[in-house]
């Protein structure tokens, strides 16, 4: 290789490398986003539950409890079946207890549960679901 | 007249881009479920437009693997090093094909797309060391929603147009019989078969994702994600890609049949469940 091809060569990859930088400093960068936090505007009395699109909402005599519906094997999102109190996963087939236990199937961990808090005044509640992990 | 495959994935490519571009007028990335099912609902035309882009994508895909297959013994007697080069290159352009149809499967954004987007991303995240930066530039979806996954759809149509034309077009044409027939034939079947979509709220036990992911989908009940759902997938394509330099390129052609088998074995017990 004569120095000039070398130098040329050396150039377009300083020219590469050079945009590549501010390119992946770009992509890489996560805006700060608050969590979704939503309200639900309904008593459920215990025995009952809700479900939304994200998470179910139980109510139990110790207060009430949000499960993720959000699979933990890779994250599609299950579905509650009322007959054996179950939730299955549609993707891969993995199942989980009401309350979020595994059961069998790829996913292996339990389904996250969401921070769930009575609206003031008793009629509701408010579910909140991290960014990044919903 | 005789029909050239290459000739016609150019075709399909050309008219599913077309098509697609008709529909982003009216496609809104906040609200991706919303707008596909207006489409479908509401403006004139929309489900034919949405089923021209769908089936053109569709047929696009089939087309490059037959021009594959019509292809593949082609690096067997062209051992120069910038045919190698150009084989390489040009095979690249297979996982963009395949990535370009499985965003669009996750912008329509029913509960197969949400379900497949996921999938994908923790597949990603999976990848060893590059698995964050990875999913930040191709998806990203649970920080971003779909914006990424949307921009990444549009610029892989001037990436497969421009490696796929202007880098390789020097040896295959598009000419206008070749174009017409299959706008017409694509415009008459799409007038009568509509693009499929999931309602929602349906409770359904078994989701299956695009057909070209179902063996994926199927290995995953029983390998780990990484396994299941990065290796076993990249060995077709660095099998293809890397063919001219094998020592035995014979042998590449070896793995990639082999593995060819083994895909189309569980993508049929997938599509019997
Ligand atoms: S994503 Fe739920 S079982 Fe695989």
């Amino acid at each position: 290789m004569t120095r000039r091809q070398l130098l040329t060569k050396a150039g377009k990859w300083a020219v590469g490398l050079g945009l590549f930088f501010p390119l992946y400093s770009f992509i890489m960068k996560k805006r700060y986003r608050p969590p979704i936090q939503i309200q639900i505007k309904e008593a459920l009395k215990p025995g009952q539950f809700l479900m939304e699109k994200e998470f179910a909402l139980f109510q139990t005599t110790k207060g009430p409890l949000a499960v993720s519906r959000r699979c933990t094997h890779l994250g599609c999102i299950v579905n509650y079946h009322e007959t054996g109190k179950i939730f299955l996963c549609p993707c891969h087939q993995s199942k989980f207890h009401w309350d979020g236990r595994y059961i069998s199937g790829p996913a292996k961990k339990d389904l996250y549960r969401l921070k769930v808090r009575p609206l003031e005044g008793g009629k509701g509640f408010l579910v909140e679901i991290p960014r990044g992990k919903a | 007249m005789k029909l050239n495959t290459g000739e016609l994935v150019t075709g399909a490519l050309v008219i599913s881009a077309l098509s697609g571009f008709v529909l982003a007028y009216q496609y809104e990335p906040a609200t991706p479920f919303i707008s596909t099912v207006a489409m479908e609902a509401t403006i004139p035309f929309g489900p034919f437009w949405r089923s021209l882009h769908f089936w053109a994508s569709q047929l696009f895909l089939l087309l490059l693997f037959f021009h594959i297959y019509k292809t593949i013994s082609w690096p067997l007697d062209h051992q120069r090093t910038t045919h190698k080069r150009h084989w390489t290159v040009i095979a690249l352009t297979v996982p963009m094909a395949i990535f370009a149809l499985f965003t669009g499967y996750v912008l329509r954004y029913d509960a197969t797309g949400q379900d497949a987007c996921m999938i994908a991303e923790h597949l990603l995240l999976k990848v060893p060391l590059m698995g964050h930066a990875l999913n930040r530039f191709l998806i990203a979806a649970s920080d971003e929603g779909i914006n990424r996954v949307y921009a990444v759809h549009i610029l892989l149509t001037f990436l497969l147009w421009g490696f796929g034309t202007w880098y390789h077009l020097k040896r295959v044409t598009l000419k206008w019989p070749a174009f017409m027939s299959l706008l017409i034939a694509l415009c008459a079947f799409c007038a009568l078969i509509e693009a499929p979509i999931d309602l929602p709220g349906q409770n359904v036990a078994l989701i299956k994702g695009p057909w070209f992911f179902l063996g994926v989908q199927e290995l995953l009940r029983y390998l780990p994600p990484f396994i299941a759902g990065v290796l076993y997938p990249m060995i077709p394509i660095a099998a293809i890609t890397a063919l001219p330099w094998l020592p035995k390129p014979r042998v590449g052609l070896w793995i990639t049949g082999l593995w060819g088998l083994s895909y189309g074995y569980l993508t049929l017990v997938a599509s019997l469940r």
